[in-house]
């Protein structure tokens, strides 16, 4: 690539980022500099959010053309992911047939002495439409009620409260089962001025209407029928809800901002392990499991070492955590390498024995024997990271990322470790033959991606949630692949997609608070870009076969075989 | 309270256990022996698994409202069970799509499969329901149970044995059972089958002879899907009448190794299936002890890896053989290598009792009550330091099985005392322990000296 390209795509890096850190910034204070300056610890936000910035000219520069393929995909994947929300929501607009409702005869004329009728002028009568979990819900009401001739009369029929959304239609009937008038809304006059009781224009209310004749009238109700364009405006409306929330959401304030980025350190972290192992072409899932022992161990030794100041206690609790994530990659790096066990079967082993494992220690010796549910005691203040953000729990750990990203670029790019890795990775038997001890490597690379994940659980435990808990990883290890796979195994874009994806799920939990769309549409729209990633690129990363050197991190790989480090 | 656990393992009720949960397991395990003789192993079948078991339960609950509750009871089962078999399938054509046409990757496409499989089932259960965790609130049915006709009971002897472990098993189970003998059929007594066979080892090869390959293993794939499908509708109208979030808690992954297991045949894949269905019963089964019961329900898993191992090991092992079979020809004296490797398998299998022998004392020693208090310490220590004995003392015969030939005595010394101590513990249930260490003892030498020991001992 010539020097040209070259500046112009850092060029083109620069200003990505920075208008997304300007962006962030902007949303998150709603673009008020008093407001940034009052928040506390703003220096550090406008840091992290720099950082933010740093991780998209990566991303940029590092994937090229294939930045565009992979932003692509995520956004077809979204798309595929609102219409899936967009059906859920059908039966929204359902919600206009249930309520509360309430139904009048409003007249100023004498009421007749008939006992025998349901209604008399001026008294409500109500009931609830289409209640759940009733075996003969009420869909509609018929009742009688006595007028004289010449009566002016107004029928209302209108939900009970604003929390009641049922769209009402009321009818009036002769006794003969007639009707003789009908309305399905009420004008703005009527809600605000004529009727006190009405709520909303989609109340019924037929006004002044005179009756012709003594007798027994009948007032019909009913919920409204929904239209079918009710029913996609509605759907459409809930789901555009939905996605604001899932797109915006994690941004607008300092607390949600902190759930994005402390969840993205941690996906961060997994997606590297996995970056690292793929590299390897070894399918080794078992970060959970590594992901377990680290947060075990550096949960054991937080808990018995209440007295030793932060700056000691912090160093080691990291170096414990890497080691524990080292020894249980260990052991399949070395089943498979030396025995050749299927490294993605014994992983998946593994982390079912470490989760286990993890919950017994949990259960029988580290929560207090008062407890009534299974979870340590808090930690003491010197064990958990410092925060850096006041009010979420972003914390020093942002610092530790970048290092490890630095290292594990190190690792890849300009270490003989690395080269063997890239090598074994292309191609096995050329590694072999060409004198790499395969098997040593291999073993390493999968208990060197042990320590990211490792990390990873000590930021879990230390940082995020305080203390052990069960389930502390929540399946986190398969979201890592996600991140390796869309970074396309490439260290220095993993940052980005980790930011993303944590991104999207942050997104996720505002948007089943805020809209009542479940979390997991989420995680299908995952399946998806796993899906489509694959279909159209695996061939070549996990492959080699395309071999055209200025597209992408494959490409890159091949090109800088030849030049050995020293 | 241990005599309990063993007397409880010989008895029709946990035999009967047993088939029940194996079945979940046999039947994604015959899925992935096809999809393994075809070359294209189905990762996915965790998600096929959930998906089916989830659109089961769904069509059940609703076929009474469909077809009001009489009608709706009687056919919505197998309505639950068709429209579950068809999602799986159609998740398995996905897969085949993905990654015979678009070139995706098999592995990466197996595991985008199982994360759909896991969230869309707990999202539309969420939409349908209103729970996150399980779909207790519908109304699901269960497939029909088969009641064994009395006379079998009346059977002398075995009668009531055998009406405790088959009657009243669900049809799934029954199913699952006839279908390794018909999937035994369709591989070995079929040209198609043999044309699957044939791509899975050479696919070149397959395709130069006229063989559709992609056809195939499309086919192989929607097979797979089918019998995952199966598995997943026992789990939830079998094993359980409801669906549960993540129900098939791993079975999908399990059932990837039992046909290696297995030796690759459907017969094998049984009996592996079943050594799992053992393990998970008997973890349910010491459940009821006042032990972690995080450690039972590990020992599948420990089992799997430690299976890995052995089959890793094994393969090494016959390549060897295989090497040296090429290289010495004529003098290659088959039957005493083939001995030699009998009796290296069971080395290691008895290495695995080690273990597992090390967790058992691990989880005596943890328990604070569990398995009798303060006096289970001792037989506890006592188990853990034998079963470490006997791993160190076997360790050298797993790794180089040329000192099982070299120093044949000790290697049979070995085997003979270990399996001698393992079968003591059993029979001690019925005598005197020295009695059973005596028959254990001489049962052991009567197993090591038939199965190789006497080709060894003339050999040597």
């Amino acid at each position: 690539m010539n020097w040209a390209r070259r500046q112009a795509l850092l060029l083109v890096g620069i200003i990505t980022g920075a208008v997304a850190t300007l962006f962030i910034t902007q949303t998150m204070f709603g673009g008020s500099v008093e407001k940034m300056t009052s928040t506390a610890s703003w220096q550090n936000i406008l840091l992290v959010n720099g950082l933010v910035g740093a991780c998209i000219l990566l991303f940029v520069v590092e994937l090229r053309r294939g930045a565009i393929r992979v932003l692509l995909t995520v956004i077809v994947s979204l798309l595929l992911g609102f219409l899936v929300t967009f059906i859920f929501n059908l039966d929204e607009a359902s919600r206009f047939e249930r309520g509360e409702f309430r139904v009048q005869v409003v007249s100023e004329a004498e009421p007749t002495d008939n006992d025998e009728v349901d209604l008399r002028y001026n008294r409500a009568r109500g009931g609830e439409f289409n209640k759940p979990n009733v075996v003969e819900p009420v869909n509609e009401v018929a009742w009688t009620f006595a007028g004289t001739s010449g009566d002016v009369v107004s029928l209302l029929a209108y939900a009970k409260n604003r929390r009641s959304p049922v769209d009402m239609l009321v009818e009036l009937r002769d006794e003969a089962g007639a009707a003789l008038a009908a309305a399905t809304s009420a004008t703005e006059l009527q809600v605000d001025e004529t009727f006190d009781d009405l709520v909303s224009s989609k109340d019924a209310v037929i006004e002044g209407y005179t009756l012709p004749a003594d007798g027994v009238y009948t007032l019909y109700a009913r919920p409204e029928d929904i239209s079918a364009a009710t029913t996609l405006s509605e759907a459409m409306n809930q789901s555009r809800l939905a996605f604001e929330a899932l797109l915006l959401g994690p941004i607008e304030r300092v607390n949600r901002w902190g759930v994005w980025i402390q969840d993205a350190i941690t996906l961060i972290l997994l997606g590297l392990s996995f970056a690292i192992v793929f590299r390897a072409q070894q399918f080794s899932l078992g970060a959970e499991g590594q992901l377990y022992f680290g947060a075990l161990v550096s949960g054991i030794i937080a808990l018995n070492s209440p007295h030793v100041p932060s700056v000691i206690l912090i160093p080691f609790i990291i170096l414990a955590a890497s080691t524990a994530g080292f020894m249980y990659g260990l052991i399949p790096g070395a089943l498979k390498a030396y025995l050749g066990a299927n490294e993605l079967v014994s992983t998946l082993m593994l982390n079912v024995i470490a989760t286990r494992f993890f919950e017994m220690v949990l259960n029988f010796q580290l929560k207090p024997p008062t407890a009534g549910y299974v979870a340590s005691d808090k930690f003491t203040a010197n064990a958990v990271l410092p925060v850096i953000v006041e009010k979420t729990q972003v914390t020093i750990a942002v610092f530790i990322l970048v290092v490890v990203v630095f290292l594990a670029w190190l690792l890849i790019r300009r270490t003989p470790l690395g080269y063997e890795i890239r090598i074994i990775g292309s191609n096995l038997r050329f590694a072999d033959y060409g004198g790499v001890n395969s098997r040593r490597t291999i073993m390493l690379v999968m208990a060197i991606s042990g320590i990211v994940a490792g990390l990873a659980g000590m930021h879990l435990a230390n940082g995020i949630h305080r203390q052990l808990i069960l389930n502390i990883s929540f399946a986190l290890a398969f979201e890592g692949v996600v991140v390796a796979l869309l970074a396309r195994l490439n260290v220095l874009v993993v940052p980005f997609t980790g930011l993303l994806y944590a991104y999207l799920r942050a997104g996720a939990q505002f948007m089943e608070r805020d809209a009542n769309v479940s979390f997991e549409v989420v995680r299908m729209i995952q399946a998806i870009i796993i899906l489509l990633i694959t279909a159209e690129a695996l061939v070549s990363f996990f492959q080699a076969r395309q071999k055209r050197a200025d597209i992408d991190e494959a490409g890159h790989a091949v090109e800088s075989l030849d030049e050995k480090p020293k | 309270m241990f005599e309990n656990v063993i007397d409880g393992i010989f008895s029709a009720v946990f035999l009967a256990a047993i088939l029940r949960v194996t079945t979940p397991i046999l039947l994604p395990s015959l899925g992935a022996l096809i999809s393994e003789k075809a070359g294209v192993l189905n990762i996915g079948l965790e998600g096929m698994m959930l998906s089916a078991a989830f659109t089961g339960v769904v069509v059940s609950a609703y076929s009474q409202d469909w077809f009001g509750a009489e009608a709706g009871t009687s056919i919505g089962p197998w309505l639950g069970l068709l429209f579950g078999v068809c999602v799986s399938l159609l998740m398995s054509f996905v897969l085949a799509l993905f990654h015979l046409d678009l070139k995706g990757d098999l592995f990466l496409s197996g595991i985008a499969l199982n994360i759909f499989g896991s969230s869309a089932t707990v999202a539309i259960m969420f939409e349908l329901t209103g729970d996150r965790g399980n779909t207790s609130t519908l109304a699901s049915l269960q497939m029909p149970f088969i009641q064994l006709p009395e006379f079998i009971n009346d059977i002398p002897l075995v009668g009531g044995f055998l009406f405790g472990v088959f009657d009243n098993q669900s049809v799934m189970t029954w199913l699952a059972f006839i279908a390794v003998f018909v999937v035994a059929f369709f591989l070995y007594r079929m040209p198609i089958g043999m044309h699957l066979r044939a791509v899975g080892e050479n696919p070149e090869a397959a395709a130069s002879v006229g063989i559709n390959v992609k056809r195939i293993r499309y086919m192989a794939l929607l097979i797979s899907g089918f019998f995952a499908g199966l598995g997943g509708i026992h789990m939830s109208m079998g094993y359980l009448q409801l669906f549960q979030r993540d129900m098939t808690n791993g079975r999908g992954f399990i059932a990837l190794v039992t046909p290696s297991l297995g030796g690759g045949t459907p017969i094998g894949t049984m009996v592996a299936s079943s050594i799992f269905g053992f393990f998970d019963a008997l973890g349910i089964r010491m459940g009821s002890l006042e032990i972690p019961s995080q450690l039972p329900q590990s020992i599948p898993y420990f089992a799997t890896v430690l299976a890995l191992v052995i089959y890793a090991l094994q393969r090494r092992i016959s390549q060897r053989v295989s090497e040296m079979r090429t290289a010495s020809g004529a003098s290659f004296d088959a039957q005493f290598w083939q001995a030699i490797q009998r009796i290296s398998i069971l080395h290691m299998l008895l290495m695995m009792f080690a273990v597992i022998g090390v967790v058992t004392s691990g989880a005596i020693l943890a328990a604070p009550n569990g398995f009798g208090g303060e006096e289970a310490v001792l037989p506890g220590l006592a188990i853990g330091a034998a079963s470490i004995a006997l791993f160190v003392m076997g360790l050298p015969f797993v790794s180089d099985i040329f000192r099982i030939q070299k120093r044949w005595r000790e290697s049979a010394a070995v085997t003979i005392v270990s399996l001698g101590a393992y079968l003591a513990i059993f029979l001690s249930l019925f005598a005197s322990l020295p009695i059973a260490l005596g028959i254990g003892l001489l049962a052991s030498a009567a197993v090591w000296f038939m199965i190789g020991g006497r080709a060894l001992a003339d050999g040597k």
